[in-house]
């Protein structure tokens, strides 16, 4: 009984996270997932745990299957509540999502964070204009009039670099053009100024020149009104370009958390320094590309100890034990998720 | 054109003329204009790189190539020979020459048929053995690019996607071809194994003396692989030219802004710091701009751009290029003073 009103009280709504870098906004702690299968509970994440300051831009990247986009999806509390199993907690402006009911989930989703997903075009409404979805995303949070609404649409279109929000905010999603369109989902995400922008591989389906644009964008609503982000994405190149930290996601687990240009100089796990080896820009006109062996294992497969040292060109027998994610001795900003770290001089971007 | 354009050395084997592919809209008298006078060369034993976005005509050229969309004007030659003159039973006969492989594995091969059903299927088609050799042959082609006989027994599913590429580079190694159109071949594969099938890709050029028309819109890739670069953009090129020079000294604005655009992977402290922005988006190929395509998103774009057709000229040995304002010296970013850009970029 007492254990339980402790519990009760430490998720308290005014809880106040601080570290040694000031308050957070986003803390997760030890989130785990499964998913309901035919074959029973199928474990998909493991002890995720991480955290985002206010204002801060976080990378999250890995191969496909890795559980990034779930990761995402669950902060939003997305999943289908009958088929996912969630534990751990998140812990978002001093209240825990995870033990938040459904009715106060909806206060929190599309104003305190906001979502980009890869595909605007079905992501968007077809049968409403751009202008109406976006008043609609404002509308659902805080009462005014629907002029207001218009207007306040048409300045979130204009921020977001549209020529024209007049015109633009009464078409429909098919006359817009795909960075048009990522643009509309920017704005419609940004409208209720969120604290946290997720944003799931929001350039991977659009052109390079596009792509260019759209994470500038980005980069600049971040900075302009202090919305931290959550890219996933799989493309290492923009998380160079984009974000302050990456957090290296594999099997299910994260496996490497540290400022960007660390990570990407000296990476600190197997698997980070191999995606890195294996992009051709950073490898020797026509000579052999590296890769990494094998593939990621299929949930509910996944190898004891170490969920990478199949695939490892570093495998040692203590491998084989489990390990944490551990700060790293002497640069107090990283951690990683590998026995042999210390002992190891991986390779990364640069030759 | 003269005979001679944008050819590498070596001994030519597909030689395009002023290929022009036309596609109706549905509305009277409006066509998309997918490819609109593209002129090439491919040399024996080659890799051409054709980049581009989505919209510049890329996949139609390489379509066009393999004689799955027939040119509305201009010719394609394979050895002088123009695949619009030929029978559809000698096109049948020389279609095992070109073979094309596409970008989504998983589209690409039958999940209702067997790995082997699926690698057979091309000899079938030609015909002329029995099933005993088609089998023998398709074995050895799926061991040929790392797949071990026990898969020839699977099915798609079973495979994962960096699999199945392989399968469709098997199935497309089975009649001995020699041109490969690769289109957009790694972008639906995870970065970790684009490393190995570029590598297969490679060797198999060498082993097999495959000339390759490489369809991509990545940028890293194109350079790792291609001899030479062509950038096309709303069905025309706009530079054409050896890799090494097209990739570190671009002649045309839009590859200049292209290969700035890239992301890369590099720690802030070793990027550079300034990129030519492009802004807006390539243009509708149904109504493309008068005189240069690329004017209404060139930063530099003058009076002249509007009314006259750049032609690609060869301002370096064996680069070519289409823009009125690039000289020998480089591209008009490099000019100082007289070319004050006047299309600022702005919105």
């Amino acid at each position: 009984m007492h254990v339980a009103r402790a519990c009760l009280l430490n998720q308290a709504p005014l809880r106040i996270m601080t570290t040694a870098g000031g308050t957070l906004l986003l803390d997760v702690k030890e989130l785990s997932m499964s998913f309901k299968t035919s074959a029973g509970w199928l474990s998909v994440t493991r002890d995720v745990s991480f955290s985002i300051k206010p204002g801060e831009r976080v990378g999250l990247v890995g191969e496909s299957g890795c559980g990034k986009t779930v990761t995402g999806l669950s902060i939003m509390k997305l999943l289908p509540l009958d088929t996912t199993c969630l534990t751990g907690e998140i812990w978002f402006q001093g209240r825990n999502l995870q033990a938040l009911p459904e009715r106060e989930m909806r206060l929190v989703r599309g104003r305190d964070i906001g979502m980009i997903f890869q595909e605007p075009m079905s992501a968007l409404d077809p049968v409403f204009t751009v202008g109406h979805q976006i008043a609609e995303a404002y509308t659902s949070h805080f009462t005014c009039s629907r002029a207001e609404a218009r207007e306040r649409a048409l300045i979130a279109l204009e921020s977001v670099g549209i020529p024209l929000p007049s015109r633009r905010c009464d078409e429909f999603p098919h006359q817009l053009s795909g960075g048009m369109r990522q643009r509309v989902m920017i704005a419609l995400a940004l409208i209720c100024k969120p604290k946290l922008l997720i944003a799931d591989e929001p350039t991977t389906a659009l052109d390079v020149t596009v792509q260019a644009q759209i994470i500038e964008l980005l980069c600049d609503l971040s900075e302009k009104s202090g919305t931290a982000l959550l890219f996933v994405t799989h493309d290492l190149g923009v998380v160079a370009e984009t974000c302050n930290r990456i957090l290296t996601m594999y099997a299910g687990e994260i496996i490497e958390d540290g400022p960007v240009d660390s990570a990407l100089a000296t990476p600190l796990h197997p698997y980070t320094s191999g995606l890195l080896r294996s992009l051709p820009r950073l490898t020797e006109r026509r000579a052999r590309l590296s890769s990494i062996p094998g593939r990621v294992p299929p949930a509910g497969l996944m190898p004891s100890g170490c969920r990478f040292s199949p695939r490892c060109n570093y495998m040692a027998a203590r491998c084989e034990q489990e390990q944490v994610l551990t700060v790293v001795a002497d640069d107090l900003l990283r951690k990683v998720r590998c026995h042999r770290y210390d002992e190891l001089n991986l390779p990364g971007a640069i030759q | 054109m003269s005979a001679s354009v944008h050819a590498g050395r070596g001994e030519e084997i597909i030689r395009v003329n002023d290929l022009r592919i036309l596609f109706p809209t549905g509305k009277r008298r409006e066509t998309v204009k997918a490819v609109d006078g593209v002129s090439f060369s491919v040399m024996r034993g080659e890799t051409l790189g054709i980049i581009g976005e989505s919209g510049s005509g890329k996949t139609t050229i390489g379509r066009a190539l393999v004689a799955l969309v027939s040119p509305t004007d201009g010719e394609i030659l394979y050895d002088g020979v123009s695949l619009a003159s030929l029978s559809s039973r000698d096109l049948r006969e020389r279609r095992r020459d070109f073979q094309i492989v596409f970008q989504d594995p998983n589209a690409a091969l039958n999940p209702r048929l067997k790995i082997l059903d699926s690698v057979m299927e091309p000899l079938q088609i030609i015909g002329g053995h029995d099933k005993a050799y088609y089998r023998r042959c398709s074995l050895e082609a799926l061991n040929r690019v790392g797949l071990p006989c026990e898969f020839a027994e699977r099915y798609p599913h079973q495979l994962s996607g960096g699999q199945k590429q392989r399968v469709n580079i098997a199935r497309v190694l089975t009649v001995r071809p020699r041109v490969i159109v690769c289109d957009e071949v790694v972008a639906a594969l995870d970065v970790s194994i684009r490393g190995d099938i570029l590598n297969l890709f490679a060797d198999l050029q060498s082993e097999f003396g495959l000339t390759y028309i490489f369809i991509t819109h990545d940028l890293s890739v194109v350079a790792h692989i291609s001899d030479r670069v062509a950038v096309t953009y709303l069905g025309r090129f706009m530079e054409v030219g050896g890799t090494d020079e097209v990739t570190n000294k671009p002649l045309h604005p839009y590859s200049e802004a292209l290969m700035s655009a890239e992301p890369v992977p590099l720690p802030s402290y070793m990027r550079k710091t300034k990129r030519l922005q492009l802004r807006g988006e390539i243009p509708s190929p149904i109504d493309p701009p008068s005189g240069c395509r690329f004017r209404t998103r060139c930063p530099y774009s003058q009076q002249r751009c509007e009314f006259e057709i750049p032609k690609l000229r060869e301002l370096r040995p064996g680069h070519w290029v289409a823009c009125h304002l690039a000289t020998t010296d480089g591209s008009p970013s490099e000019l100082p003073a007289i070319f004050v850009p006047t299309n600022q970029p702005s919105q």
